[in-house]
């Protein structure tokens, strides 16, 4: 099967100091990894798309040197919406060849959530999202656990057809040496694209309320639970 | 007349208390515009919590009343949501931001050409916009953003809003639905649920979350007692789950669910960033970890320095002296 | 096998992306490895990058507003701290605007990562574009000895060969340890502890409390009551949008005087000099990290063996003379001259012990070893106890008098010395440590 994984790049989010430095989203890295781990036991291969801008390459280098197989870079410094994203994945997708699509399943920066199902309804295919395992049956049913509200859902699907991947799938490999030596010689296509415009707009960014400072309750534990018990009734009136 | 329309959020056939949050919100939206509160609801029996939501202010319920909405499939969901939303011809779609409703809203919002603005804590209308504040960068940040789409799709954060009743006299409009044999869409093989009978962990007032501090059963059995005598649901960090000793649909963060109770424990919890973005808007938060400088301390409203196993006991002993439970 | 590469480099600090860049410029093909996710991600220490090395490093860096430096040194201020007063020696000189800049302060993760970019750049011009690398995420766990010769490394269960191997890995040096060129366990007297932290303030007010325009900057070194009695010193440097302040405190006299290096760190930033100048500042990153004393008897035997170089502090190649630390900028020449050795090398396809034995020769004529060596007094010095109890007191209790102003008759100022002198000191002891202080300088 020819497994397709959408790949963004995305700021540290987890950085105490913003230092400005860009990562693969860890969602997308979970769907390298089960495209990887599918393509392992049943053959197949894997290719990666990402739109962004020059610097993005490190990130493409870097899914390559976990084992994918060939990777498209469309070429833009334009910020974009999930509803753009779309539509440029959905018009690379009309000549790309593929059988599962993976995205994951949001941005790490934005929790939007919404490129893939977008994009599954362009290109009109089945698709599942918030998938926490993955799984072919024969040569095109892929199986997903996707986590619902209440429970999760196992979901039969018939390629060609879109997943969206949680972090809780698995744990994305770290490239080996070898990984990182063999991604350079691998193919990666360039091509600039202009999006259309979005249809959602981003005004400004500003730091939440911060919490007011907490107490600390010192003493032994059968102390320290009597007072917490008398701050909870008393003061935060909570219990 | 603009018409604001509320997706009705389900759980085991009953309307889940979002759903009031987000009804609330919009009939105040619509009271700015001059405009109507219309609630669309999809469920085989859908006309049942039709009352509640005009009690709520939903002047016309539009209920889709097929067997295949008893459990979710996305496929004729959005099919369903598509048609009504093209019927009526909304202003906007106001949804609660349920891990169901995420799974259409993207492919709702393509079909329809409509701009989406998920996961919101904040949102109304300002001249021929949506405008709204959402959490981003795993809620470090919150976003002002807007859509001047004539459509536009908003799901709200659970607690974002208080619920409040505000009765008319409304209609039930029946929609007829069937589903397309021909229509892309995955097959449910079946339902794994974590059991039932517990509280709503995104409606409960009181969450008990455990973290990988908790680390045996011993250590649960401690967790579930506090969950049981505080009426509490129970709530997990993605490392304890990990190990299997509490369900996934438990997790709570930004990869699993957003909490905002009045009261949320954390226990064995160190307060990664990423937890942290699922519960930093509860009211009062109290920490019990045996590390002085985890994080999770600077969003304790109370603190405890000290081993969950050694102040659990007293505690539940004390909260049940106190309340005679 | 593979062809071997000319060089493998182990760490992606300061001495090691130096040698890469130098080593892709000069047409070697090369493997760096770092162990951390990111180039800089491990490394919490920083503060003043000093010399000027960088700007033949990255010509013209100074002029590029991306460049990951925070802030380039223009003004400088030495403190002297009691309990409750601060008497500074203060110097700023808009020469100091001229370029290339003599120091620039930096946040590791930040320039790190930036550097490493830089190296990439020039990876990618280089005739081994495709390869040589920058390989993140990887630990170095060996590096393969054959006949006493360097011949490559091992990471979890791969092997890579090289002509040769240049160890850039740090203090906490492993592997320099492992090929046998240093004892396993580094003795107390030559190593230091240092503590940090970054602490967030806005960056108009950061200008406006610390009176910079543009990129300028201040640092700050302080002597004295801050580190509670404990030997050793503490500093304030501003950044963009932040200040990094900390404190490198003697290992063993802490070891002795008991505390911790956070408690530490809370004293000095309690001191109220201290405490005015970063109130309003929020913690953002906390750190501790071993660093070298300085101390030149604290050297690997030897710096270099058969295909082996050790460069940056991993050979314990640092200044802590008073008035700065310089570990960054030592890390950064002793990278580039290895590197230079390693091109040299390659030229004639010789990676023998006595061909790199070269580096050794251009460190010892370079300005690092000659100052290691010049100012070892200055070093001791400052381990010396009189110098951060003693002459802080004097020279507070001497402020004290002498900028009072109390309507009364008043002494001068040389008697109120004397008077200031006699309270904290023996007169003899402070003659002969100034004595002392003149000639190490
Ligand atoms: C993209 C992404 C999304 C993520 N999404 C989520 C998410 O949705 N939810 C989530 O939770 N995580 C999420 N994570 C993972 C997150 O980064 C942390 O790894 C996780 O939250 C850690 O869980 P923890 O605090 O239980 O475990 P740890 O970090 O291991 O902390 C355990 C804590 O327990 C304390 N402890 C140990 N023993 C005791 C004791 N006896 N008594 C008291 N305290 C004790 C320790 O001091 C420690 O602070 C995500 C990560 C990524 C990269
Ligand atoms: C608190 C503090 C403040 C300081 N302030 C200053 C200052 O103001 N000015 C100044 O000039 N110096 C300062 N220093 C000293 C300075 O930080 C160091 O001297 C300098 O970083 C040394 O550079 P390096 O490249 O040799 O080593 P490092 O910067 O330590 O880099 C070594 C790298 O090697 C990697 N590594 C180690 N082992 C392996 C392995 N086995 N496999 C793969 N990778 C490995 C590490 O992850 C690291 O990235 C300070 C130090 C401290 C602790
Ligand atoms: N610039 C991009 N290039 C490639 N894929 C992207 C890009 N942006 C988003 N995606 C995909 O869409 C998913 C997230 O959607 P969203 O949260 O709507 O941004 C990501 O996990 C990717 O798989």
């Amino acid at each position: 099967m020819k497994f397709c994984v959408c790949i963004k790049q995305v700021p540290d989010v987890a950085a105490n100091v913003q230092t400005g430095r860009m990562v693969l989203n860890a969602y997308d890295a979970s769907a390298v990894e089960a495209a990887l781990a599918l393509t392992e036991a049943h053959g197949g291969e894997v290719h990666l798309v990402l739109i962004g801008p020059d610097m993005a390459k490190e990130t493409i280098r870097k899914a390559l040197a976990m084992g994918a197989h060939e990777a498209t870079h469309l070429v833009t410094t334009a910020a974009l919406d999930s509803h753009a994203v779309s539509r440029l994945l959905a018009a690379h997708f009309s000549e790309a060849e593929y059988d599962v699509i993976l995205t994951g399943k949001q941005s790490q920066d934005t929790d939007a959530g919404l490129a893939g199902g977008m994009l599954a309804e362009h290109l009109g295919c089945a698709y599942a999202t918030n998938a926490v395992g993955l799984d072919l049956e024969g040569d095109s049913t892929v199986v997903v656990t996707r986590q619902g509200d209440a429970g999760q859902e196992i979901l039969a699907l018939q390629a060609p057809c879109l997943v969206t991947c949680s972090n809780d799938m698995n744990d994305p490999r770290i490239p080996s040496l070898k990984g990182i030596m063999a991604s350079k010689k691998k193919p990666l296509h360039e091509r600039e694209v202009t999006p259309e415009a979005g249809r959602t707009e981003l005004h400004s960014t500003y730091a939440p309320p911060g919490r007011e400072p907490g107490i600390k309750i010192e003493g032994e534990p059968t102390e320290q639970a009597g007072e917490l018990v008398r701050l909870l009734q008393d003061e935060a009136g909570v219990l | 007349m603009k018409t604001l329309l509320v997706v009705a959020a389900l759980q085991d056939g009953r309307l889940k208390r979002s759903t009031f949050e987000v009804i609330a919100r919009t009939r105040e939206v619509a009271r700015e515009i001059g405009g109507d509160v219309a609630a669309v609801v999809l469920h085989p029996a859908a006309r049942d919590v039709a009352p509640e939501l005009m009690a709520h202010g939903a002047s016309r319920v539009h209920v889709v009343e097929d067997p295949v909405f008893d459990r979710h499939l996305n496929g004729p969901v959005v099919d369903a949501l598509a048609a009504v939303i093209s019927e009526i011809g909304p202003r906007l779609v106001v949804a609660p931001s349920t891990e169901s409703f995420k799974d259409v809203m993207g492919a709702l919002a393509a079909r329809l050409g409509a701009g989406a603005l998920p996961d919101v804590s904040e949102f109304g209308l300002e001249g021929d916009q949506v405008v709204a504040v959402r959490p981003v960068m795993a809620a470090k940040m919150m976003a002002r953003v807007s859509s001047a789409e004539p459509l536009v799709i908003v799901s709200v954060r659970s607690g974002s809003y208080e619920a409040s009743r505000s009765a008319v006299e409304g209609e039930v409009v029946p929609v007829s639905f069937s589903t397309r044999a021909d229509a892309p869409c995955p097959v449910l093989r079946d339902i794994l649920t974590a059991g039932g009978g517990e509280v709503d962990l995104s409606e409960a007032r009181v969450v008990v979350a455990a973290g990988r501090g908790v680390r045996d059963e011993a250590g649960r059995d401690l967790v579930l007692e506090l969950a049981r005598i505080t009426g509490a649901a129970i709530g997990a960090s993605r490392a304890v789950v990990e190990t299997g000793l509490f369900p996934a649909t438990a997790q709570i963060g930004q990869t699993g669910k957003v909490v905002s109770p009045d009261l949320y424990f954390a226990i064995g919890i160190s307060g990664a960033i990423q937890h942290v973005a699922g519960m930093v808007n509860s009211r009062v938060i109290v920490a019990i970890n045996k590390d002085p400088d985890a994080p999770i301390f600077e969003y304790a409203t109370y603190g405890i320095v000290g081993d969950a196993f050694k102040v659990l006991p007293p505690l539940i002993a004390a909260i049940k002296a106190q309340e005679g439970r | 096998m593979e062809e071997p590469f000319d060089c493998i480099i182990v760490g992606g600090g300061i001495a090691g992306l130096s040698a890469a860049m130098t080593l892709a410029r000069g047409g070697a093909r090369f493997l760096l490895i770092e162990r951390g996710e990111f180039c800089g991600a491990k490394n919490v220490s920083g503060g003043v990058l000093w010399g000027t090395d960088l700007e033949k490093l990255v010509p013209g860096y100074a002029d590029d507003p991306d460049a990951g430096f925070e802030r380039f040194v223009n003004h400088r201020r030495l403190t002297f701290l009691d309990a409750d007063s601060a008497f500074s020696v203060d110097f700023k000189s808009a020469r100091f605007n001229d370029k290339p800049y003599g120091g620039v302060t930096v946040l590791r993760a930040v320039f790190d990562a930036w550097l490493a970019g830089k190296v990439q750049e020039a990876i990618d011009e280089s005739p081994y574009a495709d390869e040589s690398f920058l390989a993140t995420d990887i630990l170095v766990e060996e590096v393969l000895m054959e006949d006493g010769r360097a011949v490559g490394i091992r990471a979890g269960d791969e092997t890579f060969h090289a002509h040769s191997v240049l160890l850039a890995e740090g203090v906490n040096n492993l592997l320099t340890r492992q090929v046998g060129l240093e004892k396993p366990f580094v003795d107390a007297d030559y190593v230091a502890v240092g503590v940090k932290e970054v602490l967030r303030l806005d960056a108009d007010r950061l200008a406006d409390r610390f009176q910079l325009t543009g990129r300028s900057g201040l640092t700050n070194e302080f002597v004295g009551a801050g580190t509670d009695g404990v030997e050793g010193g503490g500093f304030l440097y501003t950044n963009r949008d932040s200040l990094s302040v900390g404190l490198v405190i003697g290992m063993k006299d802490l070891r002795e005087k008991g505390g911790t290096p956070y408690d530490l760190l809370n004293h000095f930033k309690a001191h109220p000099a201290v405490a005015d100048m970063i109130h309003g500042a929020e913690t953002v990153e906390y750190s501790a990290h071993v660093v070298s004393t300085g101390d030149i008897r604290g050297l690997p035997s030897e710096l270099y063996a058969g295909g082996l170089l050790i460069a940056g502090e991993a050979a314990h190649l640092l200044m802590n003379a008073g008035k700065a630390i310089q570990g960054m900028d030592y890390a950064m020449r002793s990278g580039m001259l290895a590197a230079e050795t390693v091109l040299e090398a390659r030229k004639t396809g010789d990676f023998s012990k006595a061909m790199m034995s070269n580096y050794r020769k251009a460190l010892d004529a370079s300005y690092v070893l000659q100052d290691m060596h010049s100012f070892q007094d200055a070093v001791h010095l400052l381990h010396a106890g009189p110098m951060f109890k003693d002459v802080p007191n004097v020279l507070c209790d001497f402020g004290r008098q002498f900028f009072a102003v109390r309507s009364e008759p008043t002494p001068k100022a040389m008697s109120m010395m004397h008077a200031a002198v006699k309270r904290h000191a023996s007169y003899w002891d402070l003659v002969k440590l100034g004595i002392k202080a003149a000639r190490s300088l």
